[in-house]
């Protein structure tokens, strides 16, 4: 490593920075970035190559794009509002805390309204905090509505002020909650790393920011797997096998002395739920699972 | 041995969430009652009391208790005479160390500690900054303050010594910092009464020896992978000593297991994965006992 080498990356604020703290520590950063103090905007990380600036999403997109930051995790959506030249790295696949997986933004309208289809918003006023995304998806389907922008999330005035809009929704509970329904999803988001091009093409940064997407990943992919210890006697290993997941081959190692093996492997938590009780019936004993810090395949 | 307890003190604000945290991984659950001060743990031979910091070291002193953490910080402060057990300083903690530090206004004409000679500084820690008012050869008025340090200058103090972990609050004041008086680290800290007694001496040994265990635990993680029997000697090569290697059956394959600092996996997973190892998995460790 070259003395004094750094690379400076966007931290994103708001409900991006809790699940965004999350996948850190799990890759083995401590970043510290106090939530309510977006003044505070330096983010400290116990790493002397990287420095860390908190920021919006959107403000990231721009800092990647014009090269003030080299790298920063911001989401799909305002990577495709701001229209920045950004290289995307690898795909976070979360959006908010506690829930795992990637996010919607779709057209709503209330449930009572007479806005059946697409071609029933022409003419009609939507609000939204995607309004390009937004305006390149009617255009596609040849409809022509007014576009109102926002920043903030519309839910209580559609339906009020304005006739539909597009919104993000992750679980559709402050769509239920609004009384709206979704008319069309206009694309699918989640948090993603982001690059400046020409960060990219300085060697040193590149690998850097290449190890980093290699450590998220792990990170988030073991946020949906746990370790599985079990021992297994040789008559029911052909069973066992079965039953585990192909993700990654288990590792067999015969107890000494015994007609018993050891068996380790990984498996995603849902699936854990189904295969234990499985494991239990073919006769398994010393059924341990544990929790991972990073999976990389 | 019914009769046999160990008092602990357990030290109440910013030390209490790692120490349970440490205990816990220790293999101990404390249970902290709301406004409560003893406390439940599950073990029949500790009684547990919640406390100050700054009071821990003089009760242990006094045989009020006979184990207690505290930082170095209050048993300098407190002059308290201890023996100390051992160090528990927590490595995730490396960027927000607890610093003692000697700060006035920005726009102060105080420059260094020579300049404070006749002045007034207010801190919690009275003792720490005399001893090192007189160590600078350095005169000056020393007043106890009851909180909220920060907002005395100018009016109240010239200068002020208090504890800083990122600088927010001392900015927030307009101060800025002349010396470091102190960096403060976590301690398991006994007196001589207990360290003479059998009983409680192996106690408090087998204590430390599980803390130590479970604050090493904490820095360090497993990794498994399987790697490929043509690139087994060059992965070797840059692997810290003694995996635990093992030949999946039939294949030309291996299944590796190391430990290693949780810092190190930054570099090391991504090598492995450049090299072509598969599978990797990383998972935490609860206790690492030398």
């Amino acid at each position: 490593m070259k003395k004094g080498k750094k690379i400076k990356i966007g931290i994103p604020t708001r409900f991006l920075l809790a699940p965004t703290l999350v996948i850190f520590k799990a890759a083995g950063y401590n970043l510290e970035a106090d939530a309510a103090d977006e003044k505070a905007f330096q983010a400290r990380i116990d790493d002397p190559e990287i420095e860390g600036f908190l920021g919006r999403a959107a403000e990231i997109v721009r800092r990647v794009g014009n090269g003030t930051l080299d790298a920063g995790i911001s989401s799909e959506d305002r990577v495709l509002e701001n229209r920045e030249k950004v290289i995307e790295i690898c795909d976070l696949d979360y959006t908010r805390a506690g829930i795992w997986g990637k996010g919607k933004i779709a057209l709503v309208v209330p449930k009572t309204s007479g806005i059946k289809t697409l071609k029933d918003l022409n003419g009609k006023t939507i609000i939204t905090r995607f309004p390009r995304i937004t305006k390149e998806f009617l255009k596609k389907y040849k409809v022509s509505a007014n576009i109102e922008i926002s920043d903030v999330p519309n839910e209580s005035q559609i339906g009020k002020l304005v006739d539909a809009g597009a919104e993000f929704t992750l679980t559709g509970s402050a769509l239920v909650a609004y009384n709206l329904k979704p008319l069309a999803v206009i694309m699918e988001t989640s948090a993603i790393l982001i690059a400046n091009e020409k960060s990219l093409k300085d060697k040193w940064k590149r690998e850097k920011i290449e190890n980093l997407a290699i450590l998220f990943k792990g990170a988030r992919l073991a946020q949906e797997y746990s370790g599985l210890m079990l021992h297994a006697s040789d008559e029911m290993m052909e069973e066992v096998l079965k039953v585990l997941p192909a993700l990654k081959k288990p590792t067999v190692t015969q107890l000494r002395g015994e007609n018993w093996f050891d068996v380790l492997t990984v498996a995603n938590k849902k699936e854990i739920r189904n295969i234990i009780p499985k494991l239990k019936k073919i006769g398994c004993t010393d059924i341990v699972e544990f929790p991972l810090n990073k999976v990389v395949i | 041995m019914a009769e046999n307890k160990l008092k602990l003190g357990i030290p109440k604000g910013s030390l209490q969430e790692n120490t349970l945290k440490i205990f816990k991984s220790a293999g101990f659950d404390i249970d902290v009652p709301e406004r409560g001060y003893f406390l439940k743990i599950d073990d029949p031979e500790i009684e547990c009391f919640l406390l100050r910091p700054q009071e821990i070291p003089r009760y242990i002193e006094k045989g009020k208790l006979d184990l207690g953490i505290s930082g170095d910080d209050w048993i300098l402060e407190s002059k308290a005479e201890i023996i100390e057990v051992c160090d528990l300083k927590y490595a995730k903690q490396e960027i927000k160390k607890v610093k003692w530090v000697l700060a006035v206004p920005e726009n102060s004409k105080i420059k260094s500690v020579k300049d404070l000679e006749g002045k007034t500084i207010s801190t919690e820690a009275v003792n720490l900054v005399k001893n090192y008012l007189k160590k600078s050869k350095v005169k000056a008025r020393v007043e106890f303050s009851w909180g909220t340090t920060e907002v005395k200058p100018p009016r109240f103090a010239d200068a002020i010594c208090d504890i800083t972990e990122t600088g927010v609050s001392l900015r927030a004041h307009n101060l800025k910092v002349i010396d470091t008086i102190l960096v403060s680290s976590t301690k398991l800290i006994t007196n001589k009464q207990a360290w003479q007694d059998k009983w409680k001496k192996e106690k408090i040994k087998d204590l430390a020896l599980l803390l130590q265990g479970a604050v090493g635990g904490e820095e360090m993680v497993n990794i498994m992978m399987h790697i490929p029997g043509t690139k087994l000697n060059r992965i070797l090569k840059f692997l810290p000593k003694s995996p635990t290697i093992k030949k999946l059956i039939g294949e030309n394959w291996y299944d590796i297991e190391i430990s290693c600092k949780e810092r190190e996996t930054r570099e090391l997973i991504p090598k492995l994965k450049r090299i072509g190892a598969q599978g990797i998995v990383e998972w935490p460790v609860m206790k690492i006992v030398p």
